[in-house]
Order: C-alpha cells, then sequence, then structure tokens
C-alpha cells in the first residue's frame, strides 16, 4: 500500500486581511498553518497504514518555509515528506500547480504503485478545488471529491467504496484503485499524535525536488509560464448587513409577521397575493 | 535501567532558561530532548523586553553570527516618575552604549525564543513542541527517571531532566522541591501591549537617531496609581512594548483589573503622545516570580535540576530575569554534563549546580535583595508618595512667582513634611538602604 498525500501550507486565514489598494492578501506576519482539509487527508492516509500496512508520502509544492508543515505531517505518521520547490515554480495557477504534482506522483511511480491519492477539497486561500481533480485528469485514475468516508478499501481486489457528499446527499460509489480522493474533514477525525512521532519528525529531513533534479519538470509548464489563468481583479465584497428582528414578545405574534411581511414587500423580495386569496 | 532510558537529558520548557541547558548538554554531547507545550518555543511566553547580552554571549559565544532577531540595541535609559498630571524624567544616555555588541536589546520573545531554540536544536537538540510535560517519573527510590507527556506513548527516560517550565511550577511543586503554590504576595502580575509604529515616528517621538538607537524606560508613581510596582516603555524596532507589573496581590486587594490599570497609565498626559496614533497589536498578560532568594524552591534533587522562573531567578530590582534564566540553564548543563562524565545523578552530585550558581551574579543578586519584596510590602506607599513629590517639588523650583526663593524652598520642605513625617523619611530610607545592601 502506497498513498500519497498533496498539502499545501496557506495563511491561516482566520487571521488574514486584504490589502484595500491591491485586493491581494497580506500574507507578511500572517502564521501559516497546513490547509485544515489537507491535515484530514493525511490522517485518513495514516489510518489505512495501520489498519493495512504500507507507506505514506505527502507532497507539497510551496516556499522552503513550507518543510515546517512536511514535518507536522511526518509527526502525524507519514513516513516521507517531498517538497517541490524551486523559484521557477513561483505563481503557478491551478493548471501549472496539477502539472508538477502529477508529474511527481508519475516520479514516485516509477519506483512502485501509487494505490491512493489523497488531497484536500480545497484550499482556503484560493478555494478553487481545481487541483486535486486536475491531477486526476492528468494521471487518468478515478476522481472521487468531496469525499467524507471510506467505507470499504481492499488492496488486494483494488477497489474502494468511498461515500461523497453532494448537493442532494450523500453519494456511494465504488471505485478501482488507484484513485483520487478529495476530502471534507469528515473523512477522519485528527489524532493526537503519539510521542514517538514527533520524536521521529524532530530530526526528520524532508527531501527537497527542484525544477532539474531528481525529476526533471517541462519547465514551459510550471511556474507562470504555465499558468494562463488572469487574474483581473480582486477585491472585498461588502459585508452583508444584519436583518431585522422582529420580537414575537413585544409585538404579539401577529403583529409581528404583519411587520416583517411588511418588510418584505417594501424590500420587493415578493409581492402579497390580492385579498380574495387568489393570484396577483 | 540504563537501557531504558531514551535519552541523557530531557528539558522541560524551551524558554530562555531551558533552551540554554539544552544547547549546553547537546554541545557537550548529551542526546539532549527539548519539550515545550506551545506551537513553538516562545509562544506562551510574554515579557516586557530588555534582553541584556552577556549570558547570551556565555551559553552561544557566536551569537552575533546566528543574527539573533534583537529590536533595538538600548542606547538610552532610565526612569520616569509620574504624579497624575506630570512627570519627573531621569534618563542616561551615552556614547558608550552604541559600542558593538551593544550589552542590551530589546526582543520580542515571540521571535527571540524560537529563534533559539533552533540554536539548541542546531546543536543536536530534538525539540518536540506542542507536547505538555504532566508528569515527572520516579523510580521507587525516588530518583527522577523520566517524564510523561500529554502525549499517546508519551513516556521518555534520561537520567537528569531539567525543569524548566517557568513561573508556573506545577512539576517542581508536585515533586515537593517547594512546599507551595506561589502566593499572590510573591507573584506579580504583568500586562503589557504591543503597539505598531512606523520605526521613523518612534526614532522622532523618542529623540532616536535611527533603528541602532533604542529606550527602555521603567516608570513609577501612578503608573502603578502609586501601589508598589513598575510600568515599562520599550522601544522595538516598529513598536512598543508598553505595561505595567504590580503584586498579583495588589490587583486582589484593591479589586483592580489589570487592562484598566494598563488603560489608565497609556492615557497620562505625558505617556499618551508617545502613543498616539499606534496600533495595539498585541495584549497579553505574564506572572512574573518575586519569591526572592528566601523562598526558592530546591534546586535539585536526585537526577533533577530546576531553572529559571521554576525556581523564581528573578531580579525584581533591575528588571533582570532572562540573562539570570540563561546563566542558570547553562550550569543546570554544564552540572548534567559533568554528571554524565562522573556516571552519578545522585543529590550529592547534583548539589554542584546550586553551589556553582551560588559564585555568579544570579544568586548573589538574589541574595543581595533578598528583602526587596519585604521592603515594598512593609512600605506601601514608596512610589506613590516620593513621586508626587518630585514632581510637586518640581513644579515650584522651575516656576517663578515674585517669591522670595528662600520661601520656595520652604514650600518644598513642606510638601515633603506634608505627606512623610521626618521619623516616617529617616524610617522609609533605612529599610531602602537596607533592603539594596541585602
Amino acid at each position: 500500500m502506497h498513498s500519497v498525500v498533496a498539502i499545501k501550507q496557506v495563511p491561516d486565514t482566520s487571521n488574514v486581511r486584504i490589502n484595500p489598494e491591491t485586493g491581494t492578501l497580506i500574507r507578511e506576519g500572517v502564521p501559516t498553518i497546513i490547509n485544515p482539509y489537507d491535515i484530514h487527508a493525511v490522517e485518513m492516509a495514516v489510518r489505512i497504514k495501520e489498519q493495512f500496512g504500507g507507506t505514506v508520502t505527502v507532497i507539497t509544492m510551496g516556499p522552503p518555509k513550507a518543510m515546517e508543515a512536511l514535518i507536522e505531517c511526518v509527526e502525524q505518521g507519514a513516513d516521507r515528506g517531498i517538497l517541490i520547490s524551486d523559484r521557477r515554480f513561483g505563481a503557478a495557477d491551478t493548471l501549472a500547480t496539477s502539472y508538477v504534482l502529477a508529474h511527481t506522483v508519475e516520479a514516485l511511480q516509477e519506483a512502485g504503485p501509487v494505490d491512493l491519492l489523497l488531497f484536500g477539497k480545497q484550499a482556503i486561500d484560493g478555494d478553487t478545488g481545481q487541483v486535486g481533480p486536475g491531477v486526476a485528469a492528468r494521471l487518468h485514475v478515478p476522481l472521487l471529491s468531496n469525499a467524507v468516508a471510506i467505507e470499504s478499501f481492499d488492496p488486494v481486489a483494488r477497489k474502494a467504496v468511498i461515500h461523497r457528499k453532494i448537493e442532494q446527499g450523500i453519494e456511494v460509489i465504488e471505485t478501482s484503485l488507484p484513485a483520487l480522493l478529495t476530502v471534507e474533514k469528515e473523512i477522519a477525525a485528527v489524532k493526537r499524535a503519539p510521542l514517538p512521532n514527533l520524536i521521529n519528525a524532530a530530526s526528520y529531513k524532508p527531501e527537497l525536488w527542484t525544477a532539474d533534479a531528481p525529476v526533471p519538470f517541462d519547465i514551459e509548464q510550471v511556474g507562470i509560464k504555465g499558468s494562463p489563468t488572469i487574474v483581473g481583479k480582486a477585491f472585498t465584497p461588502p459585508a452583508r448587513e444584519a436583518g431585522a428582528i422582529m420580537s414575537v414578545a413585544e409585538k404579539g405574534l401577529s403583529e409581528a409577521v404583519a411587520d416583517a411581511l411588511a418588510m418584505i414587500v417594501q424590500a420587493s423580495v415578493v409581492t402579497l397575493p390580492n385579498q380574495n386569496g387568489g393570484r396577483p | 535501567m540504563a537501557s531504558k532510558y531514551t535519552f541523557d537529558a530531557i528539558v522541560v520548557g524551551g524558554g530562555p532558561s531551558g533552551t540554554a541547558a539544552a544547547l549546553t548538554m547537546a554541545r557537550g554531547g548529551l542526546k539532549t530532548v527539548l519539550i515545550e507545550r506551545g506551537r513553538f518555543a516562545g509562544a506562551k511566553n510574554f515579557f516586557g523586553g530588555v534582553m541584556y547580552t552577556h549570558a547570551l554571549a556565555d551559553v552561544l559565544p557566536e551569537y552575533l553570527e546566528r543574527k539573533p532577531p534583537f529590536e533595538r540595541p538600548v542606547t538610552e535609559q532610565g526612569y520616569w516618575m509620574l504624579s497624575p498630571d506630570s512627570v519627573v524624567r531621569i534618563m542616561h544616555k551615552s556614547e558608550h552604549y552604541k559600542q558593538e555588541p551593544a550589552e542590551a536589546h530589546t526582543v520580542l520573545r515571540a521571535q527571540f525564543d524560537p529563534w533559539f531554540a533552533e540554536q539548541a536544536a542546531a546543536a543536536g537538540a530534538l525539540l518536540i513542541t506542542k507536547t505538555t510535560v504532566t508528569h515527572i517519573l520516579q523510580d521507587a527510590k525516588g530518583r527522577v527517571i523520566g517524564v510523561r507527556t500529554d502525549r499517546p506513548d508519551g513516556e521518555v527516560y534520561a537520567p537528569i531532566v531539567v525543569i524548566a517550565e517557568g513561573v508556573n511550577n506545577l512539576l517542581t511543586q508536585k515533586l515537593g522541591l517547594i512546599k507551595n503554590d506561589l502566593p499572590p504576595r510573591f507573584v506579580a502580575l504583568a500586562v503589557k501591549e504591543y503597539i505598531s509604529l512606523p520605526p521613523k515616528e518612534i526614532q522622532a517621538r523618542f529623540g532616536l537617531s535611527g533603528a541602532n538607537e533604542g529606550a527602555a524606560i521603567d516608570v513609577f508613581g501612578d503608573a502603578t496609581m502609586g501601589l508598589p510596582g513598575t510600568a515599562f516603555l520599550y522601544t522595538d524596532r516598529a513598536g512598543l512594548s508598553i505595561g505595567v507589573g504590580m503584586l498579583l496581590e495588589e490587583f486582589v486587594s484593591h479589586k483592580l483589573r489589570p487592562y484598566e490599570v494598563l488603560a489608565r497609565f497609556k492615557n497620562h498626559p505625558a505617556i499618551q503622545p508617545y502613543l498616539d496614533g499606534g496600533k495595539p497589536l498585541e495584549y497579553g498578560a505574564h506572572l512574573i516570580p518575586e519569591t526572592g532568594y528566601d523562598r526558592m524552591p530546591k534546586l535539585s534533587a536526585p537526577g533533577v535540576m530546576v531553572v529559571g522562573d521554576a525556581a523564581g531567578m528573578v531580579d525584581a530590582m533591575h528588571r533582570e530575569g532572562t540573562n539570570l534564566a540563561m546563566t542558570a540553564g547553562k550550569m543546570a548543563g554544564s552540572t548534567a554534563i559533568a554528571a554524565h562524565q562522573a556516571n552519578d545523578f545522585s543529590a550529592g552530585f547534583l548539589r554542584q549546580y546550586r553551589k556553582n550558581l551560588e559564585a555568579t551574579f544570579v544568586l548573589k543578586d538574589m541574595k543581595q535583595y533578598r528583602r526587596m519584596t519585604d521592603f515594598l510590602d512593609s512600605t506601601p506607599h514608596f512610589m506613590g508618595t516620593y513621586a508626587n513629590f518630585l514632581n510637586d517639588a518640581a513644579l515650584r523650583y522651575f516656576t517663578a512667582h515674585g517669591m522670595p526663593k528662600r520661601d520656595m524652598e520652604k514650600q518644598i520642605v513642606g510638601l515633603l513634611q506634608e505627606r512623610r513625617s521626618f521619623f516616617g523619611m529617616a524610617s522609609d530610607m533605612l529599610k531602602l538602604l537596607r533592603a539594596m545592601r541585602g
């Protein structure tokens, strides 16, 4: 069993502010964390390893600082961390990022099969949710986005039954392996890592892969060169105003409802039916 | 038993004392683990902060090459004495302070501590964060043999444990090295804000010529509403550290809320202009042990040593703490190395640690100021009375009323006598002298 988890180090958006002039995130001085969905993906991979054996490899594309995130994944039980980092990878959009990650997985496959790919459903800084699906498309493996549970997993028959969140409810779907899952937080609650993991991680040095070594990347497809996306404009939407509250205790039920209806009509959201109860 | 040991030494707490101990032991070839409960070393720390460089240089001679995150060198320092509407300032500025490396710097611990812990890690210590030590493990004979943490499979073993757990010394208490919990009379509560301001603005306000100059000011009198305690105002690179510290007992007995005392201080007419337009980025509070020399815990027992705030190593008189902590950490570290060489972790051997420390400024200074807390306790009016007097006297002295100067001088003497009888004054001064001489 070899699971590969792709993670992203993101600014802790609970702290993040927007530069009103440029419309971009102010990243300076903001603490970084592992993208919250991704750490659940790592946890899921570790649980599969605990049940079926094998290894968990965590990969990330990012600046040198992202080493910290990989070390945290090793604390959580991952065996190996690979940082794909090179100035030439900078300013990548989801197309270029999915190329780099897919190419990395292909390189890992040279050494032995990869049975499962896990991604967080989206990163909280960009919120596109496109990188996981992009990698699945490039690697020609089944994509199961927004996975919330793995009902069964059979590495011998190379099959798994996955629950995924869709708008109408939960879809239960059987897939062949290898497959790529993008996961919701429900997939696995993150456990407090045991001390030996932390001792192991404290001296662990993640591998550093550059654009040239150990596997060469196609420079045309990475970084800003490989990114056709153009951000025309970014802005902060105006904050929503709080709604009015009609107090039944103060006004009585019928008056509160009448007032509320009057406000709705005034806002031209709906028109009331005429007095006869017929259609307007 | 020896085979059970995972490490040669365990350090509990990644502050200045624990990190200094870990760094020293790692450099001495001991397999050392440093366990910190915060997300990173320094995450749980908060202090004013002036750091004296001598202790750092002693622990890490090449510290300058490692680019420590200092804020500003301290090139001007002194005291401001506030009355409710005035201030008397005694400041010292000297070209001497500009010699490099500077002897004191303002620092922010959330930046300094992680850097310092990194140096210990670079020396070979294993740094484990986000992990709280909950118990000190002892064998049947009571010898310390390791620690238990709050993590699954969370026990590690070593023949030496250095406790650097900070002011809230629960493990030290559990081990029986100190009898009681910190009484409110012997612990200060300091509250502080970090206020962001552009470096140029700071330099203009404090009369500094550039980022290579900084001011450290201790403020007395009305800053603490005349109660025993001090306030402080330090310049950082792009912000100010401003805070108030008083004995916990004072907050309790006068029913004061710490943030209200700080807000009152910030709004003082002599303080507010320095802060004007600054953005408060951080507010925090921390306890400072004021236990003093006579109430320190036992500093060692079989297999264990206590360093830093956990042992009450603070010199409140000179607002020193991190330097005492680092020096103690180094002493404990060297003792651990010697203990490994002698393969002797007994109470008798580890007593060396205290003995060596007695020979340094750490315990000498603490011994000298052993009566300081008692002094403030017995003269609670001290700060308020004399700060107010100084301000009122200055007002008389610097104003011309067409009054003969002899009469003005009489008025000033009268001001003093109104506040304190001759015998009261003599007793205050005598007590102060005694407290200073130790």
